[in-house]
């Protein structure tokens, strides 16, 4: 299989950036896209050009790490999928593949496809944990929580962190983000206490960072690989209305 | 803690907003009246409009119509460039199309539109009828200012009707992406209740859109 791959190459922050065209042979349909990439970067160590900077970790879509923006797709053409769960079998031979890092004023590019996503750490130091002392791990039963809530929770915890919300989002808005951060603690017993200063300090922590106010374009709900509905931003609108009335 | 302007901004966009939407089954349902042939109509629509312009209610909600339009633009205006500063570098390539609708993405211009056809209509009207701009309106037979000419003669114009009728696109994708989300902007996330909503407003859009858009064409072929 043969491809076209055109990616952005920046070589540090501060650099101006461009996209490259690299025609790459000898691929197969069962690669992953991520192993295409490794493959164009042995052709590149082997011409002795320098390789392409792109994340990855876990490469079984639960980490996040690998977030980049394909043909015009956060993580590529399918909906509520991570870039290495991508293989070379949904691009046909010959196709030309546009590669670009995360765009956001919050996500400055580091490097190549790499940008850096500690803002989203820094919206989690403002209350995406309950400070209590926890100890070892509780009897699961001592605190009984109906299904419902605790899927809800679930659901919301499911969230990677990828930043393919914010990537895909016209607003660069952390709103899906941060809402499920907020919703999974603040749907369960053990966040409850915090609930108010939690939703009001994050949300406060997004909008320092620089991020963009959520308009319901839906584009985030459809790129999250974890499938995180778009309601969870209106219940942390909610949460937001009532911490200002309570909290 | 300060307000938040992320949320803060959004929440007077979807408030003005969702009274607008209230305005325009007011102001759509008073436009029927049009519809009646020429000797019922006239008579109906020029008493209608003096009501409307004499009784302190209504100076009230007209007066809250006037500052609903203006925060709704202003602060729209805001978030865009907020929104804007925080994704500056675009992409080469993007297939938004494939992850929302062409609506979502771009009400600045449709509102860009709504708000020419705004200004526009109220020079039509609003400026003639109420500040006196232009030429004088006559009275009809029972005393009252006659608006129903004023409408009657411009909607005899081909070009406004044009005008009018092909505006009424940007307004009816406006108000369904708009009423859509203000609910969710304003915190309220029953899932069912969305869905419901999303119908409504889906059926409101086209009943506002076919509502303003047919009227200027059967005031001109009466």
């Amino acid at each position: 299989m043969k491809v076209t791959f055109k990616i952005w190459r920046q070589e540090g922050p501060k650099d101006k950036g461009a996209i490259r065209d690299y025609e790459v042979e000898g691929l197969t349909e069962d690669m992953s896209f991520l192993e295409a990439l490794d493959h164009l970067n042995e052709l590149l160590v082997l011409n002795n050009e320098k390789v392409i900077a792109y994340e990855y970790d876990c490469r079984e879509g639960i980490c996040g790490q690998c977030g980049v923006f394909i043909n015009g797709r956060a993580h590529g053409p399918h909906d509520n999928m991570t870039t290495c769960q991508l293989h070379m079998r949904s691009f046909k031979e010959g196709d030309t593949i546009v590669v670009e890092p995360w765009r956001a004023a919050s996500f400055p590019v580091i490097k190549d496809l790499v940008v850096d996503r500690s803002a989203f750490d820094r919206i989690i130091e403002q209350g995406a944990y309950i400070s209590a002392k926890t100890g070892a791990a509780p009897e699961a039963n001592a605190i009984p929580i109906p299904k419902e809530m605790s899927d809800r929770a679930m659901d919301a915890a499911a969230c990677i962190g990828c930043g393919a919300c914010v990537a895909t989002c016209k607003n660069s808005s952390a709103a899906l983000f941060t809402s499920a951060k907020i919703n999974h603690l603040n749907g369960l017993p053990q966040g409850y206490a915090e609930q108010h200063k939690r939703v009001s300090e994050m949300t406060y922590q997004m909008e320092i960072e620089g991020f963009g106010s959520c308009t319901f374009t839906g584009a985030c709900e459809v790129e999250c690989p974890e499938g995180i509905s778009i309601i969870n931003i209106a219940e942390m609108n909610a949460r937001l209305t009532k911490s200002r009335i309570f909290g | 803690m300060a307000l938040n302007p992320l949320f803060f901004r959004k929440t007077i966009i979807a408030g003005t907003g969702l009274f607008l939407c209230i305005f325009l089954i007011v102001h759509l349902s008073a436009n029927c009246i049009l519809l009646l042939p020429e000797e019922t109509a006239r008579g109906l629509y020029n008493s209608y409009s003096t009501t409307l312009r004499e009784s302190p209610l209504i100076k009230l909600v007209a007066y809250a119509l006037y500052a609903s339009i203006l925060l709704h633009v202003v602060y729209a205006l805001l978030v865009t460039l907020q929104n804007r500063k925080a994704n500056p570098q675009k992409y080469v390539l993007n297939r938004f199309q494939e992850n929302s609708t062409w609506t979502s993405q771009n009400m600045g211009l449709i509102g860009t539109m709504i708000l020419l056809f705004i200004v526009v209509h109220l020079a039509n009207f609003w400026a003639r009828i109420k500040l006196g701009m232009g030429e004088a309106v006559r009275l009809d037979a029972a005393g009252n200012m006659d608006v129903y000419e004023v409408t009657s003669s411009l909607f005899h114009n081909i070009y406004y009707v044009i005008f009018y009728t092909v505006l009424v696109i940007p307004l009816a994708l406006h108000l369904h992406h708009g009423l859509k989300s203000a609910f969710k902007t304003l915190g309220f996330y029953h899932k069912k209740g969305l869905r419901i909503i999303a119908k409504v407003a889906l059926i409101y859009a086209i009943i506002m859109g076919a509502g303003f858009g047919i009227i200027p064409f059967i005031v001109y072929f009466k």
